[in-house]
């Protein structure tokens, strides 16, 4: 029996050594490829413009592998019509893999240890160790080579140095929040207190302000309506308030703190700037969040919050959104969009299931930044290219035609004609046919081809009328609505999400130029004792938050936590954090 | 030849004995050569616990920290609860999985209906086949407050509210041992109920005509007869204290019960793959064996001390 122990730790040792060999191969292979970006630049460059304007045969395309460190929902690669239309014209059809019952570290570092990479990644909170590994292919030469116009555009020079590790070189590209033309901006694609469209409705579209009214309107619809019916008829218990806490999604529960006391999104520590230098704030200790748990406390006693909001899993969380009984909850809209589907097919959508955002403060009259004006420049996390890529220059010139208007079209809207229509004016519309046509996962599945995590656009497209994702597009936002929604947006006088918000209006890369801090805490890892902390600080709030809410006795309860989480050095980490700032703001006035 | 013909008992390892021998010789040769590959090689990795591991720099350019990622491990106080844990549940399981699968062997040798026996034995080892994943998904969905246990409670009247069986971290250990014996019992009362079959028959048959009952027969006849077994069985098993579970814990684990629920396994997922500390992972996977080692050791000298059956 010895025997196995031994086995195990010998069979994890023997993985590593196989892989620091694996490795040295990974590096080897590199140099050659990155030669042949300088030195056989010109040839390539002739054959990819010439590739170009042609559509590639089918004999010649090359199939290449992408894994994102996010959850998401595999197509039929392969046997996919656009997949296959973005392959003839790109020559790559991206075999694209998900994160699937492993936290993003998890599957970063097994991906690490295998040594077998993908061609492409998107390592999310992972990506600074995959740099660290040396397996990814830096993008500078390829930027500055001019082959790839769309790409070197993506940013401004500047932008692009923020990207740059300290070697000097960038290895990745966030391919989010980055708006071409004018920003249309109907999307609250931030985090928010969200309550169901009805419930608004049966109190007649009250003003909601503060979490203390937010709980009280829900408390009074739970007890004139406590049960209520399934997609199938079936009647359930309603759960008035829900709160998720599984693993890193445990923001739901942790970080409404900063917003309640009218901070923008900084993720990890609120920057306080009133009259003085920007200094570190610690959001989990100030008395709003000691408010806001013993708000929690107060509502679970009272059986308002879900029994099971502390151990249910990430997939039961949706499901329940998905079937309806859920009346409210605090979370980022990206985190549980794909509900708005599912809502629609069980037509769970006119009976004022969806869900509005609301704005909350802790208290009435403050100022609100839950809804984020401007890109924010997420530097910490993006798609790269690994070492193992047989082909860099195609890769390169594979994602720099993500940004290609046709296949931007062919990505977010589809073929014309089939999943949407243009009129008159060229303004592109889906009929409601269409609209439940594109919404079914079958059809996504065989047809849709997002390559949701690749390079693209917000805003407008090149023709100045459409917006570049059909969400944000202001006539198909409105007409998409489901009845509920539109007269909830008609009863506030709101025209999208953040009108309904109601933040103050303000560019926040103008206001706040280090924002967001986020952007450097999540590439903390436990070299320093400022990410030892930050690692030990999540595991304290991780264990506790949950029990604060659940507690008999709050004010004791509370008092234990602070123990706990002072025992994990969190000076270290808001020093750390207080260090980055300054850098940032330092950075910001040489400019 | 002369000399060959004297110590013929010994036999003297020439040319000749080799090729006579050269199959045998082949054949072990093949799992010396396993062993070493597979046991004895990785464990140079064991170096990685004593430098700072980098995979850019490699096991031979990492920089040497000596005992440092020792010492951070046991002033770490997450790592002594995970110990505590690993200790405790698996002092847990190994109890209860043997208590209940010898007591089941005997139930079942007293059967007297043998199809109804092989019926029952067959059900009971069943839910060894099932992975962790699915055990855990139906624990989840049965203690859930939704779930049957809950319902069944509220309809008995035995509580009001529903219970939140995994947000109790007093609960989380007896769930635990209670998946283990549920899923293994079965399984483990197999090497018992064959144990019991060996036993001479004439020996039951004394024990009758002295006057010995059923119960009798199982105090003084069957539990003497398995008690080798038993002992073997429970001094191997003891080396897998410290393996106490990884999916289990991993699978029904949450923030709440997170200080009773991680084991020295999880703890080297989370440091040494999600921090990507393998020197940190590799020390506290040392920590493991060393222990487990020692344990076994001391088991097996205590058998050998009160003249029982022992391993080695």
């Amino acid at each position: 029996m010895k025997n196995k122990t031994m086995k195990k730790v010998a069979a994890f040792s023997m993985s590593t050594v196989l892989m620091a060999a694996t490795l040295a191969g990974c590096g080897q292979a590199a140099a050659p490829s990155g030669d042949a970006g300088t030195t056989t630049g010109s040839d390539t460059t002739a054959q990819t413009s010439d590739a170009g304007s042609e559509t590639v045969a089918s004999g010649d395309i090359v199939d290449m592998t992408f894994f994102a460190g996010m959850p998401g929902t595999e197509i039929n690669s392969g046997n996919n019509e656009i997949q296959d239309m973005i392959a003839e014209k790109t020559g790559v059809r991206l075999k694209e893999t998900w994160l699937t019952g492993q936290t993003v570290a998890e599957a970063i570092g097994s991906i690490i240890a295998s040594g077998t990479y993908p061609d492409l990644i998107d390592g999310g909170d992972g990506c600074a160790d995959l740099y660290n590994e040396g397996v990814l292919v830096p993008w500078d030469e390829y930027l500055e080579s001019g082959k790839y116009p769309n790409l070197t555009n993506y940013y401004t020079p500047a932008e692009w140095d923020q990207f740059r590790q300290d070697d000097g070189h960038i290895y990745w590209c966030n391919v989010f929040q980055n708006t071409k033309g004018a920003p249309t901006g109907t999307a609250h694609n931030d985090e928010a207190f969200w309550i169901q469209a009805r419930v608004l409705e049966w109190d007649n579209y009250p003003e909601i302000k503060t979490l203390d009214q937010y709980f009280d309107l829900l408390e009074r619809y739970a007890a004139a309506n406590p049960k209520t019916q399934d997609a199938n008829g079936n009647e359930m218990d309603i759960i008035p308030y829900t709160c998720l806490c599984d693993d890193w999604r445990y923001f739901c529960i942790e970080n409404a703190p900063q917003f309640l006391d009218g901070y923008p999104n900084d993720g990890s520590v609120i920057v306080d700037f009133d009259g003085k230098d920007p200094t570190i704030v610690d959001y989990n200790t100030t008395p709003t969040a000691k408010r806001y748990f013993a708000k929690l406390n107060e509502e679970y006693k009272k059986g308002i919050v879900d029994k099971d909001f502390g151990t249910q899993k990430y997939d039961d969380y949706i499901q329940k959104l998905s079937n309806g009984n859920v009346l409210g909850m605090c979370d980022q809209y990206w985190d549980f969009q794909q509900i708005n589907d599912a809502l629609l097919t069980a037509g769970l959508d006119v009976q004022g299931c969806n869900y509005v955002p609301l704005g909350l403060t802790i208290d009435p009259g403050m100022e609100n930044r839950w809804h984020t004006y401007g890109d924010t420049l997420n530097t910490a996390s993006g798609i790269a290219v690994t070492t193992s890529c047989a082909d860099p220059d195609l890769a390169f010139s594979f994602l720099d035609k993500m940004l290609d208007q046709d296949i931007m079209n062919l990505r977010f809207w589809g073929v014309e004609g089939e999943d949407y229509l243009v009129d008159e004016n060229g303004l592109f519309y889906r009929t409601p046919e269409i609209r439940a046509k594109v919404a079914d996962p079958k059809y996504k599945a065989d047809h849709m081809c997002m390559y949701s995590y690749l390079p693209q656009y917000g805003g407008t497209s090149d023709d100045g009328i459409n917006a570049n994702l059909p969400e944000e597009q202001p006539s198909e936002f409105y007409d998409k609505l489901a009845e509920p929604l539109k007269k909830c947006f008609d009863a506030y006088g709101a025209k999208n999400y953040p009108d309904l918000i109601g933040s103050v209006v303000e560019d926040v890369n103008a206001t706040h130029p280090w924002f967001p801090m986020w952007s450097y805490s999540n590439n903390l890892d436990t070299s320093t004792p400022g990410g030892v902390a930050w690692t030990k600080m999540g595991e304290c709030k991780h264990e506790w938050l949950p029990k604060l809410v659940m507690a008999s006795d709050f004010e004791s309860e509370w008092n234990n936590y602070m123990a706990a989480y002072e025992g994990c050095n969190p000076q270290d980490f808001l020093s750390q954090m207080q260090e980055e700032l300054d850098r940032r703001v330092a950075a910001n006035a040489g400019n | 030849m002369s000399k060959t013909v004297a110590t013929k008992k010994k036999t003297v390892i020439t040319r000749k004995e080799l090729a006579k021998q050269k199959v045998l010789i082949a054949w072990s040769a093949v799992f010396v050569i396993y062993g070493f590959i597979f046991c004895y090689l990785p464990l140079a990795g064991w170096l990685m616990a004593f430098e700072n591991y980098k995979n850019k720099t490699g096991l031979f350019h990492s920089q040497w920290v000596g005992l440092e990622k020792f010492k951070f491990l046991f002033s770490d106080a997450t790592f002594i609860k995970v110990i505590r844990n690993t200790f405790c549940m698996g002092t847990l399981n190994l109890v209860f999985t043997t208590l209940t699968a010898i007591v089941f062997a005997i139930l079942l040798n007293e059967f007297r209906l043998l199809r109804a026996k092989k019926v029952v034995q067959t059900i009971s080892y069943l839910p060894h086949f099932l992975s962790w994943i699915i055990v855990t998904g139906i624990l989840n969905d049965a203690l859930s407050s939704t779930g049957i246990i809950n319902e069944l409670l509220q309809k008995f009247g035995l509580v009001k509210d529903t219970v939140p069986f995994f947000s109790i971290p007093a609960l989380f250990w007896p769930i635990v041992t209670f998946a283990h014996v549920w899923k293994e019992t079965g399984w483990n009362a197999i090497i018992y109920l064959s144990a019991i079959t060996s036993i001479d028959p004439c020996l039951y048959e004394a024990a009758s005509i002295d006057g010995a009952g059923r119960w009798g027969k199982i105090k003084n006849v069957t539990l003497p007869g398995i008690k080798p077994t038993i002992i073997i069985l429970l001094i191997m098993n003891m080396g897998n204290l410290l393996n106490a579970g990884f999916e289990v814990q991993y699978l029904l684990g949450n923030g709440l019960v997170k200080s009773v629920s991680d084991t020295i396994d999880i703890y080297v997922l989370t440091w040494g793959i999600s921090q990507n500390d393998y020197s940190l992972g590799t020390a506290a996977g040392i920590f493991k064996s060393v222990v487990s080692i020692a344990i076994i050791v001391i088991a097996n000298s205590i058998a050998k001390r009160t003249g029982e059956e022992r391993l080695f």
